[in-house]
């Protein structure tokens, strides 16, 4: 275990520990996008920056990918220098995406406003890539980032109905600000302009899962026929009478 | 976007056994995916849709990592590009030598945008970054060729000696 | 073929040099076949030396050569051709001069007094390469086989002493090798100037079954050309730097990384390594010492931020070259997860030497901090342009006044712009200032790769830190928010500065910009992305006020920011403005000052750049009431 002073106070933990995890440990929260639990970190928004000081010197790290591997490491969470440069990463997305409601809370926390540029056109994606991560971590990676620079967007190859796409919305799950939209309507599920037949559960007629989801996930038909939660109630059914009959 | 959409003059029909060749003779490993789309640009002047695909299937990656490797780098284009291309060097030097003027003149010649390709799809016209050839500012290469200390007044001879070369 | 041991290497070295002892007598021109001098058609000038030998009744190569050289590194003056015997030097030949130069110079021995360079200042004319200042005062030891050997064969590159470094490496232990380099105090040549012996040594003791060696020859710095001269020029230095770095970290497999734009390099680079795979020096076994190391070569695809450290192994490692955040090192976890070093093609050029020399040797030039010497390209408004190697330390006056003979035109110097898209300019106050990593770090630029761009006062430096924000607003590769929106933001502000829509406090914001972009970005592109901006902010505050609320551009480079006006008192009517005014709106009789006519004149600056008397000057506009 390595010890790890942030704001002050004192937090004993795994060496390889991000700042951020040690940091929440210690009941103290940092602002965070592109950040989830479940998703290995990238670092790419640049807004969960913190000073840490280090051999004397004080330097700015992205806590969400910063390890604690060093004992005595001092970590500030706010200093003028970090909320000043967490508004300028703030504004910096606002003003192209000025109407996500993640991004709307953050900066009337931070005091920040959207300028949107006449020739910008406003988008609510801000590149977080959590839910290229969530394809490629959960699913067949259908989703992926094209282009570089400012024209770097999320997009299925060509832009739509990516064969490798399975319809389990994980990218919508974790998209933090809305803009992966899909719909299901008539016993169909659409997202990323393709569209999914759903399979009915038998027992509650819940329109579960996809097809496609299952096959990827190696469950059988006859399994198949009851969605996850009442395939449990039947299992619970079935060991609660095998209790009785023993 | 759609390639085979844009008129083309040799829209590959047997893409497959096109590309057999190709395929044979890149291993089967993940870190080939850019020199195989560079061979494959090479033989069309461009990456077919379908080429991804099949590249993907070869080397056993998702197509989304293709396509991002395809739209990701320059050199790489999911349009047909021209017999020749014509590459007009924007690095300091030449733009210090006024590389910015002779890039006007080819535009204005040929009536294509930098990053596009004429109607007759001879040639496309782009902007590279620096080719290290700066004691010759301003510099454009056709192709492999390479043109020094050009000026607007010299684009018209240019032209006329790449109208001299055989197609590429 | 294959030489079994060092020893058969040695004894291959001294036959080779035994023949061309026994020849140096017998005529031979050494064309420049560099890319520059093969743009300005030296392979014909080369046919042409041939046909006309064989026209004589000479056996080509008994009786005469002609072979071809990677870059001499002064490219503006190709074709360039040495006769030999005499080192005689030949400039801008053409194939219609070759006769000539064969009756009189190569079976008379006497000199084509045209062709010769002749000093811009001077006028004098220089007989050999070692009489030119510009060569005269380099020290050309990491350039020393370019210009003199056909990169295409490696016997040229033995005889000139090719893996002796090598030879003596394999009789090392490793850590005495990496100890050699720490010792020499050798700093990445590429920009960063991280000192090379610690980066070694982190690598070496990094766990993992698998290392790699790497060679960046992305050199993605606009004025740079440096890195291809030397993979073009001498391959084997490279190749040999890569295999002695192998042996001291223990990697089995290297890559060598070459942008897409050099295509002859590529060339030369994977010749190098057929030919020194069939000798036995590099691939298995080599020198029957047991080791095995196997080198490739990466072409990439058009990124300039594929020069960053691990952009360029994601784009080895088959994906989109967009860089990680590092907390962790690539010398313990580079490609692949593997214990890498990567260094620029220069810096594993430079190895050799000092394996073969001893670091005492490497450091007895240079500076304390930064020892040995720097290839450095210096073009711009300079009179001569080319490759310039010279020991570290060397002043920026040296530099530009005496070896590139001054700025174009004798215009009056402005600044030198340093380090490429990741550096800044410095101004004539900084001409004395000796040139080292830490120097230009503190005065507010960086090394970079080496790059020296001279401008003269028709340089705008608001339009140059515009142009160079658009450069990298170009590459980015678009992952993380600073540079992604913050050189948009930049970018906006410097066009409307430069198209004469700047607003008061612009300057101000565009410093704010940029610092709090270098301070988030994720990269080394990002996090120097700013400094163009910053150091015209610093050096040259007026111009950018000027810009901001005269939307007057002093320089006149910006479009419709300025008036072209003829001083009557310098005008002799000599017309060559005319001739270059593109929409006749100069108008004049001959040796009467001519006068610009407001209603025509479209501000392309073209008149500015043709007067050879410096009389027409750019004015403010009268702003609309």
């Amino acid at each position: 275990m390595i010890e790890v002073t942030i704001d002050g106070r004192n937090v004993s933990v795994e060496p390889g520990t991000t700042v951020l995890e040690a940091a929440r440990s210690a009941g103290i929260e940092i602002p965070t996008l592109c950040a989830h639990e479940g998703l290995p970190p990238e670092g790419n928004c640049r807004l969960c920056s913190v000073e840490v000081v280090e051999r004397g010197k004080a330097r700015i790290v992205m806590s969400c990918m910063y390890p604690v591997n060093n004992p005595g490491l001092d970590v500030r969470t706010v200093t003028d220098r970090v909320m000043a440069l967490r508004r300028f990463v703030l504004q910096m997305l606002v003003d192209r995406n000025p109407k996500a409601p993640v991004l709307q809370r953050l900066c009337s926390q931070y005091g920040v406003k959207p300028r949107l540029a006449p020739e910008v056109e406003p988008e609510l994606c801000i590149r977080c890539g959590r839910c290229v991560r969530a394809c490629e971590t959960n699913g067949t990676s259908a989703l992926g980032f094209a282009n570089r620079g400012w024209e770097r967007e999320v997009t299925p190859p060509f832009g739509e109905n990516s064969p490798d796409c399975i319809g389990c919305l994980s990218c919508a799950d974790v998209c933090p600000t809305g803009r992966i939209g899909w719909e299901e309507k008539g016993g169909k599920r659409s997202v990323w302009g393709k569209s999914f037949d759903l399979v009915e559960c038998e027992r509650c007629r819940e329109r579960y899962a996809t097809p496609e989801q299952l096959r990827f996930a190696g469950v059988d038909p006859e399994t198949a026929r009851l969605c996850p939660r009442c395939r449990r109630i039947e299992q619970q059914e079935r060991m609660r009478l095998g209790n009785r009959g023993a | 976007m759609d390639p085979v959409a844009v008129p083309t003059a040799e829209a590959p029909e047997n893409l497959a056994s096109d590309l057999e060749d190709l395929l044979r003779s890149t291993p089967r490993h993940p870190r080939f995916l850019l020199p195989l789309l560079q061979d494959i640009q090479c033989r069309f002047r461009y990456l077919p849709r379908d080429a991804l695909r099949f590249a993907a299937g070869h080397l056993g990656i998702p197509e989304s990592r293709v396509y991002a490797v395809a739209t990701f780098y320059k050199a790489l284009s999911l349009t047909p590009r021209g017999e020749k291309t014509i590459k007009v060097c924007l690095g300091t030097a030449c733009h210090l030598r006024g590389a910015g003027s002779v890039l006007d003149a080819l535009s204005r010649t040929l009536g294509v945008q930098p990053g596009g390709t004429t109607e007759d799809l001879r040639f496309t016209l782009e902007t590279v970054n620096c080719l290290g050839a700066c004691a010759l500012a301003p510099v454009v290469t056709v192709n492999d060729r390479v043109y020094g200390q050009m000026s607007p007044g010299r684009v018209a001879d240019l032209l006329e000696e790449e109208a001299g070369h055989e197609a590429g | 073929m294959r030489l079994a041991n060092p020893k058969a290497l040695e004894e291959w070295r001294a036959r080779l040099e035994e023949a061309a002892a026994a020849c140096a007598h017998l005529p031979k021109v050494r064309v420049c076949a560099g890319t520059g001098c093969l743009a300005n058609g030296s392979a014909k000038v080369r046919a042409a030396f041939e046909a006309e030998a064989c026209a004589r009744g000479m056996t080509l190569p008994v009786d005469f050569a002609a072979e071809t050289t990677g870059c001499h590194g002064f490219c503006e003056r190709g074709p360039l051709v040495v006769i030999e015997p005499g080192g005689i030097l030949y400039e801008k030949v053409k194939p219609g001069d070759v006769p000539e130069i064969f009756e009189k110079t190569i079976l008379r021995g006497e000199i084509v007094a045209r062709l010769q360079y002749r000093d811009p200042n001077t006028k004098k004319p220089a007989r050999t390469p070692g009489e030119i200042p510009f060569y005269a005062r380099q020290h050309r030891l990491v350039l020393g086989r370019c210009g003199e050997v056909d990169p295409f064969e490696i016997a040229d590159a033995v005889r000139l002493g090719a893996y002796a470094g090598l030879a003596k490496a394999l009789d090392m232990p490793p850590g005495e090798i990496v100890g050699m380099v720490r010792e020499s105090g050798l700093r990445g040549r590429g920009g960063g100037g991280f000192p090379t012996g610690a980066k070694w040594e982190s690598a070496r003791k990094a766990p993992g079954r698998h290392r790699f060696v790497l060679a960046n020859g992305d050199e993605g710095d606009p004025g740079a050309f440096m890195d291809r001269s030397l993979m073009e020029g001498d391959p084997h230095s490279v190749l040999e730097g890569m295999i002695i770095g192998a042996r001291a970290i223990g990697a089995r497999k290297g890559f060598i990384y070459v942008r897409a734009e050099y295509p002859l390099a590529v060339k030369a680079l994977q010749e190098a390594i057929r030919q020194a795979k069939e000798r036995g020096l590099l691939g298995r076994d080599i020198l029957g010492t047991g080791f095995d190391f196997d080198l490739e070569v990466c072409r990439g695809g058009g990124a300039f931020v594929c020069g960053e450290s691990s952009a360029l192994m994601a784009s080895i490692e088959g994906r989109a070259g967009e860089p990680r955040v590092k907390y962790i090192r690539s010398t313990e976890r580079g490609l692949w997860n593997c214990p890498t070093v990567l260094n620029n093609v220069e810096t594993w050029a430079n190895v050799p030497r000092i394996v073969l020399d001893g670091p005492g040797r490497f450091r007895s030039m240079g500076t304390e901090k930064s020892p040995g010497t720097k290839i450095f390209s210096l073009v711009g408004k300079v009179k001569n342009s080319g490759l310039v190697e010279i020991p570290m330390g060397t002043t920026l006056r040296t530099m530009i006044e005496d070896i590139g003979g001054g700025v174009l035109k004798n215009r009056r110097f402005k600044a030198v712009q340093t380090g490429g898209p990741s550096g800044g300019c410095l101004p004539g106050k900084f001409l004395d200032l000796a040139v080292d990593f830490d120097a230009l770090t503190t005065s507010g630029s960086m090394m970079g790769s080496g790059g020296m761009i001279v401008m003269d006062e028709r340089t705008c430096m608001v339009d140059l830190a515009r142009y160079f924000i658009d450069f990298l607003a170009e590459e980015s590769c678009g992952k993380c928010t600073p540079c992604r929106e913050g050189l948009k933001a930049l970018q906006r502000i410097l066009h409307g500065l430069c198209s004469g829509r700047g607003e008061p406090g612009d300057g101000e914001r565009l410093r704010a910009l940029g610092e709090a972009l270098a301070e988030t970005a994720l990269c080394g592109l990002g996090q120097t992305a700013p400094n163009p901006v910053l150091s015209a902010l610093r050096h040259f505050p007026e111009e950018v006020a000027e810009h901001e609320n005269e939307h007057f551009c002093r320089a006149g480079a910006c479009k419709g920011m300025y008036w072209p006006l003829v001083d009557p008192s310098k005008c002799v009517g000599c017309g060559a403005c005319g001739k270059a005014c593109g929409t006749g709106a100069i108008k004049g009789a001959p040796r009467i000052p001519h006068v610009v006519d407001r209603q025509a004149c479209i501000t392309c600056g073209a008149c500015l750049e043709a007067c050879p008397f410096s009389a027409i000057s750019p004015v403010r506009r009268e702003r609309p009431a």
